[in-house]
């Protein structure tokens, strides 16, 4: 017997199930797991998505800015780069890398992150209106530690990207997807810790600084 | 109405004036009090330290003193949390039994809540000079949800002011047993709740069960207090003019 | 980790004299209850996500089995390899073997209590291998030697000062003053070895059936830094954990963060499938997930099952009044506080741990803030029952409690011994009417008077005032 057969007929005796059935095959299980319910969840009282994520993004500690499409981009990123003294270069997922950075000034390689990042520049999935969170997926084209290595993480977000709450975040990528990519991370303001005299600081490993910057229009009927 | 009056076991050795207190405020709203002579003790000392068959024992004999009034009421929030919260898991084998107990269970209030939401009193003519601070009991306070019959009872007395502690719901470190299985652990829960009551500058702590109201007296009286009174909420609700026996 | 909760009432009387741990838990302990309270107040229909949390995670329980073979399927599935361990040995030789075969030199880890319980770090620095803790809070503890005192903040106990001292001392830099520094501080310090470490360590808040997904719950990045940048990660994490699906998990955290830490979310909510896939620039090349038994499969089917739903907040303790007194310490193993009075004997083997559900009053503040309902003073009230089925507790309290049960049976020598009891002790009371010292009852009257009786019962006097 292996240890996993002994832990699995420990459980199913504790259990008062028979030993010989198959896990996966229980028909319950299965059932529940295609079935998916969404659970019960605070009640929602805004309407506007924008307005809401941009709200909590600031209470976490997100700045937050706004332009009106995704050519204004690298303009909106320079000059918050300027405004707060950080250097005018970094890094940047692929599928950003056509955005006219040098003309803004500032000089971005596509590439995976390096430890001597400063900047890192990614997009997002989406976002999460209930909590203010970004979720990125990690890819070929989105290495995860660009938002994770770099002192400052920029996102950039199409505003009509944004979804209430984590369930429809994740009802949208399994519409998009086919699979889960290796890593899908949700992240929530600047990196902080509170294990020192339960002191709040921001800044732990990751970075200290996060600005998303919203461009695009909801469609409105 | 008939209601049969539980004094515990701890009022009738160490305070029996809680238990005339409970009397008069019952007769006084109008009940028929009775108090069955061969009533001893809820069981909870016993059953809370492991002993299942203390709680079984004790739940019998209530059974048999109190089954046949209307309600049964007791000056203390954790032995009616004992009778009303434990009884009913402790016979799952006896049905009927089980059955008679639950019945009895939702007849029987802690005195506070009783007074509020089933005699619903609304005056109380008695009086009490002074500032008053409330110790929320933890089994009152979170099996039964005793937290505003107290208080509104109290501002029906003329006289009594009361000022809020901090944290009046953090357990005072009594515990039954705990008091004196970790009576080191007690004893510092206990030094804490007498700093937060002791910094409202009240004339009286007040409480709703003589456990917690021995063990904050007990450990203020050891710190040096001999001023403040440490009293329980129906010694306050009855007025002083209070029979004494 | 090494067991000390036998010795529970001596590691108590040393904390409770303890200056320092005295003023770190007055200053500090209070903190994440008013964040959680605050926090809360966003949840405008608690106790029915409460409800559903308890549901999601007893159905989980319930076909614990089907439920880890069809995270194990998906798992595999997509790449991570899935080793089970049935003791806690077992988890430091897996870890060990894979290390090894891989000739990994250096481990960077992010918070993993399963770890602890099996004194991981120990094990593998006996075979020469590095292992450095990243949290910042375990970082802490290790240069300081020390085991953590809470499962969420584990340096609870500690101040800047000490801090401050253990940071000069071991980077022999000068002292530190405030806390940004000292964050900063460890960040300089921790991540050269985030990018030199071959081998990440993680634990894992939960794992998915539905995508054979390791979920974790994180505030600092260290979590991402050892799952994304050694070439191996390995989850170490319960086989209780699992959920059957992500929406499963949407409901939960919503719940877990606000009672932990007080935050309507952390700040990284990381959902890790498998190794790197083709084309990734970053990631691990290898995923392992260990499944610890370690006693778990004990509780299932008892009456301790329910404490299996635990999601490790940590709310139970930040308003436990006993932890808020002595500290984590004082419990002897990794886990404190109510849960910890809980699981340590159901794991240790309650012999073991003997005096951990007598360290409750029963109060009842942990089961209100639990944020999947166990209930956990009647689980300590089971386990008392069954210290004291097992003739396990002290033979006076024993015989104490027969005899009460005896006499408050018999209501005629119930009343002639409390008629004679009050009596004598009226007496001894005095003018003062306070009792200094009752033998036998040293336990409270070494820190309390004990008040006198009035001097008759109450009975007498209503018998006597009735006739």
């Amino acid at each position: 017997m292996s240890a996993r057969d002994n832990i699995l007929a420990r459980v199913r005796r504790g259990l008062g199930l028979p030993g010989d059935i198959a896990g996966f095959e229980r028909p319950a299980v299965q059932e529940y797991i295609r079935k998916n319910p969404r659970g019960p969840r605070p009640t929602y009282h805004w309407s506007d998505h924008v307005a809401r994520f941009q709200e909590r993004s600031e209470k976490l500690g997100t700045s937050v800015d706004r332009v009106a499409s995704l050519p204004e981009v690298p303009e909106a990123v320079a000059r918050y780069l300027k405004e707060k003294a950080l250097p005018q270069k970094g890094v940047v997922w692929h599928g950003l890398h056509a955005l006219e950075w040098e003309r803004a000034g500032l000089m971005l390689a596509a590439r995976g992150a390096h430890a001597d990042d400063l900047v890192g520049v990614t997009g997002a999935f989406c976002a999460i209106a209930e909590t203010g969170t970004l979720m990125l997926l990690s890819g070929a084209d989105s290495p995860a530690a660009v938002s994770l290595l770099p002192e400052t993480h920029i996102a950039i977000l199409d505003v009509q990207r944004i979804v209430s709450g984590m369930e429809e975040a994740l009802a949208l990528m399994k519409s998009e997807r086919e699979a889960l990519p290796r890593a899908v991370n949700f992240v929530s303001g600047p990196s902080r810790t509170a294990d020192i005299e339960q002191t709040i600081v921001i800044g732990a490993h990751g970075p200290y600084r996060v600005h998303v910057v919203l461009y695009g229009s909801v469609y409105v009927q | 109405m008939r209601v049969g009056l539980f004094v515990t076991c701890l009022v009738d050795m160490m305070r029996p004036r809680i238990g005339f207190a409970a009397l008069k405020l019952l007769e006084n709203a109008g009940c028929e009090v009775v108090v069955p002579p061969n009533q001893t003790c809820c069981g909870q000392p016993g059953f809370n330290s492991g002993d299942r068959e203390s709680g079984r024992v004790m739940a019998r004999r209530f059974l048999a003193d109190f089954e046949s009034f209307d309600y049964v009421v007791a000056p203390s929030g954790s032995c009616t949390g004992m009778i009303r919260c434990h009884y009913g898991e402790l016979f799952p084998d006896d049905t009927v039994l089980q059955h008679r107990l639950d019945a009895l269970s939702q007849r029987t209030f802690e005195l506070t809540d009783f007074l509020v939401t089933v005699l619903k009193v609304e005056r109380l003519d008695s009086f009490f000079q002074g500032t008053i601070t409330y110790h929320d009991s933890c089994s009152g306070l979170r099996e039964l949800n005793v937290k505003h019959q107290p208080r509104q009872l109290m501002g029906q007395v003329v006289g009594a002011q009361l000022r809020e502690m901090n944290k009046p719901e953090l357990c005072c470190g009594f515990g039954g047993t705990f008091s004196i299985k970790l009576g080191e652990i007690a004893t510092r829960m206990a030094d804490n709740k007498c700093q937060d009551a002791l910094a409202t500058k009240a004339d009286a702590i007040v409480g709703g069960d003589l456990g917690c109201l021995l063990n904050i007296e007990g450990r203020l009286r050891r710190l040096g207090d001999d001023t403040t009174q440490v009293l329980h909420v129906a010694e306050v609700l009855a007025g002083p003019e209070l029979g004494q026996g | 980790m090494q067991l000390t909760s036998f010795y529970f009432k001596s590691n108590v009387r040393r904390k409770l004299i303890d200056p320092l741990l005295q003023r770190n838990m007055k200053r500090f302990g209070g903190r994440f209850v008013e964040a959680r309270a605050a926090v809360m107040t966003e949840v405008d229909n608690l106790e029915t996500i409460r409800v559903a949390a308890a549901a999601i995670r007893d159905r989980s329980l319930a076909n614990l089995d089907s439920y880890l073979v069809a995270f194990e399927e998906q798992a595999l599935a997509r790449g991570s390899q899935v080793h089970w361990a049935e003791t806690a040995q077992d988890v430091n030789r897996i870890l060990i073997e894979i290390a090894q075969s891989n000739g990994v030199k250096k481990i960077v880890k992010s918070k993993s209590m399963v770890s602890e319980e099996s004194g991981l770090n120990d094990a593998v620095e006996a075979v020469g291998i590095q292992a450095i803790e990243t949290d910042l809070g375990e970082y802490i503890l290790q240069l300081a030697h020390e085991p953590p005192s809470h499962i969420i903040a584990p340096a609870i106990h500690k101040s800047l000062e000490e801090v401050a001292a253990l940071f000069s001392e071991n980077h022999h830099t000068p002292r530190q003053t405030d806390i940004p520094a000292l964050c900063r501080e460890a960040r300089e310090q921790l991540r050269p070895h985030f990018l030199s470490a071959e081998m990440g360590i993680s634990g894992g808040n939960f794992l998915i059936a539905e995508t054979g997904s390791v979920v974790i719950v994180t505030n600092e990045g260290n979590g991402r830094m050892v799952t994304t940048l050694p070439r191996i990660h390995v989850t170490i994490t319960g086989i209780e954990k699992v959920l059957p699906t992500l929406n499963d998990f949407s409901t939960i955290v919503r719940l877990l963060t606000r009672s932990a830490t007080g935050q309507s979310i952390t700040n990284y909510v990381s959902m890790l499938t498998g190794p790197r896939q083709e084309g990734d620039l970053d990631g691990p090349g290898q995923s392992h997930i260990i499944l610890v038994d370690s006693g778990r499969s004990r509780l299932l089917g008892t009456e301790m099952q329910e404490a299996l739903r635990c999601i490790r907040c940590g709310a139970c303790m930040n308003h436990c009044p006993v932890y808020q007194n002595i500290g984590g310490h004082a419990y002897g193993w990794v886990y404190p506080g109510p849960i910890g009075a809980v699981l340590t004997p159901s794991y240790v083997g309650l012999k073991n741990a003997l005096d951990l559900p007598q360290a409750s009053t029963l109060c009842g503040a942990c089961q209100v803030v639990c944020p999947v309902k166990i209930p956990l003073p009647e689980l300590m009230r089971v386990l008392r029952e069954k210290s004291f089925e097992q003739g396990l507790r002290p033979w006076h309290e024993r015989l104490f409690i027969r005899l009460w049960r005896g006499v408050a049976n018999r209501p005629r020598l119930y009343a002639l011994m409390t008629q004679v009891g009050v009596r004598v002790l009226s007496l001894l009371g005095g003018k003062k009417k306070l009792l200094h010292h009752l033998p036998g009852l040293d336990g409270w009257t070494d820190g309390r008077d004990m008040p006198a009786p009035q001097g008759k019962t109450f009975r007498e006097l209503y018998r006597k005032r009735r006739s």
